[in-house]
């Protein structure tokens, strides 16, 4: 078994290795500033960030505006969008585009793959954004994926942070998705700033909790 | 049952010696054309296949997978680097890629955790899949001893609820079977096809009003050529608690619920829950 992983600066619980969080909020900062801190852990941790809708170039400044330090050694993009970005301090790969389900999931394991041949053993997965696949493909193509890719974090003992915006889809969609994974955290903005709340999160209050969004 | 597919034989034997090392059954194909025929004849619970075959791709081999048996754990093992795999047009099929060379314990690992998990289905599983399968393994009634005393609940149930169909499926690891139908006639079904496949993750009455408004059954051509508009189910929920089936209501046109009909509906699916599990005991007994 491997160490929990934490959340430093974020009201959140460890998560064990294997769970998969689905983060669901309106696309605006607030659901992404908090799912690119989930996606940040300590150096000897990697991450691998599926960009659905985003040129790699454009998320990395993102993340790295979050707090991340990015590094080609441990920092994966995998951009459905396609532009070759250059002076990106990740690996970026590419994917034809978000509808190329097969494309993303192989690539996922081939960079997984040589993640852990360079001795990095934790990885952090992000899919930004499981509302950008729905828009591209059916509700059952897109279970099938999400499903998958769940099992193979889990399998590895990583953990998943999928971003949703439930707005934008069915209440019977959003519902199908986050029964694929372990845990969910909504995220609202108030007039005194960000909320989360989590649920199937062991050791986590179930009340809505403020965070804040810091940009460098 | 594996389908492993490969058109090299050293290496094909080495894969499939990995895979029956770590106790799974396993069935061998040098080509696509091969890999067609042992889909015919096996119930393939996991495809393992190379790229490149004499007659065609693996990914090919996927979808013919996909179509035939849908839940299937599908994996690429190949050498091919991803740059020359073109998964563009086969971008809705969904498949893992292990990375193929002389070390098996990564293929074996993967596959092993998604039979385990059937982390490929293309709808949720409930959280006691495992032993709700079995349950049903142990409840495996005889549908010819219970027919009788079961259409009679499908009929009543039609009269009772104004619909047109009323029918009683069981649903096993990959498929639903309907052990009494009334009004309607069912074929065994793919899971992923099923409205009863998301009422099973539910353990009270499950409602949809209009099949065509819902994003989880608005393609399925199954209900469309049924003419199923209206659906509604309570759980068959044996006595140790796992839901291995549904007394599902069908209507032609979209309609509401009320709540004294979800009690009636949830009472009959208590009586076929019994008669079911009761039938079942004596089976069980010898």
């Amino acid at each position: 078994m491997t160490d929990d992983y934490n959340f430093e600066g974020l009201p959140l619980a460890s998560l064990r290795p294997g769970t998969t969080v689905l983060v669901a909020g309106p696309s605006h900062a607030g659901t992404r500033h908090l799912a690119f801190r989930m996606l940040s852990g300590p150096p000897t941790e990697g991450a691998i960030l599926v960009s659905t809708n985003q040129r790699a170039g454009r998320i990395a400044d993102d993340w790295a505006r979050s707090g991340f330090e990015l590094d080609k050694e441990r920092a994966a993009i995998l951009d459905c969008v396609g532009d070759d970005d250059q002076n990106v301090p990740a690996q970026v790969l590419p994917v034809s585009g978000p509808s190329d389900l097969t494309g993303i999931g192989m690539r996922y394991s081939d960079v997984y793959r040589t993640f852990r041949q360079s001795g990095v053993e934790r990885v952090r997965t992000g899919l930004f954004s499981v509302s950008t696949l729905l828009s591209f493909g059916d509700l059952k193509t897109v279970s099938r994926f999400v499903h998958t890719l769940v099992g193979r974090i889990d399998a590895v003992d990583g953990i998943g942070v999928f971003c949703i915006d439930p707005g934008m889809h069915d209440e019977q969609t959003v519902s199908t998705i986050t029964q694929f994974c372990s845990a969910r955290i909504d995220v609202r903005e108030t007039e005194s700033g960000q909320e989360l709340r989590a649920r199937g999160i062991p050791d986590q209050p179930r009340e809505w909790m403020n965070f804040d969004v810091e940009t460098e | 049952m594996i389908l492993c597919a490969d058109p090299e034989t050293p290496a094909r034997e080495r894969t499939t010696g990995a895979l029956s090392d770590a106790g799974f059954d396993v069935v061998e194909a040098g080509s696509l054309a091969e890999a067609y025929e042992a889909l015919d004849e096996h119930p393939v619970e996991c495809v393992v296949t190379e790229y490149t075959l004499p007659d065609g791709t693996g990914l090919e081999l996927v979808d013919a997978v996909r179509e035939r048996h849908p839940d299937a754990a599908c994996m690429l093992f190949t050498a091919t680097p991803l740059d020359d795999i073109d998964t563009d047009a086969f971008g809705s099929l969904v498949a893992e890629y292990v990375h193929k060379d002389d070390d098996h314990d990564e293929l074996v690992g993967i596959v092993e955790h998604a039979l385990a998990f059937r982390s490929q289905t293309a709808y949720p599983l409930p959280a006691n899949e495992s032993a709700r399968v079995n349950a049903l393994e142990q409840y495996a009634a005889d549908p010819t001893e219970l027919g009788a005393s079961l259409d009679r609940l499908t009929e009543l149930a039609t009269a009772l609820f104004g619909v047109n169909a009323a029918a009683i499926g069981i649903i096993d690891a990959h498929t639903e079977e309907f052990l009494s139908c009334h009004g309607v006639s069912f074929d065994p079904m793919d899971r992923e096809d099923t409205v009863c496949t998301y009422a099973i993750l539910d353990d009270r009455v499950t409602v949809v009003e209009d099949v065509a408004d819902d994003p989880r059954f608005a393609d399925n051509e199954g209900l469309a050529a049924a003419n199923i508009r209206f659906y509604a189910s309570a759980p068959l929920i044996t006595p140790d608690g796992e839901a291995i089936g549904t007394f599902c209501i069908y209507n032609d046109e979209p309609r509401t619920f009320a709540s004294r009909d979800r009690e009636l509906l949830s009472l009959l699916g208590d009586e076929d829950g019994t008669t079911v599990a009761a039938s079942s005991h004596p089976r069980r007994g010898r």
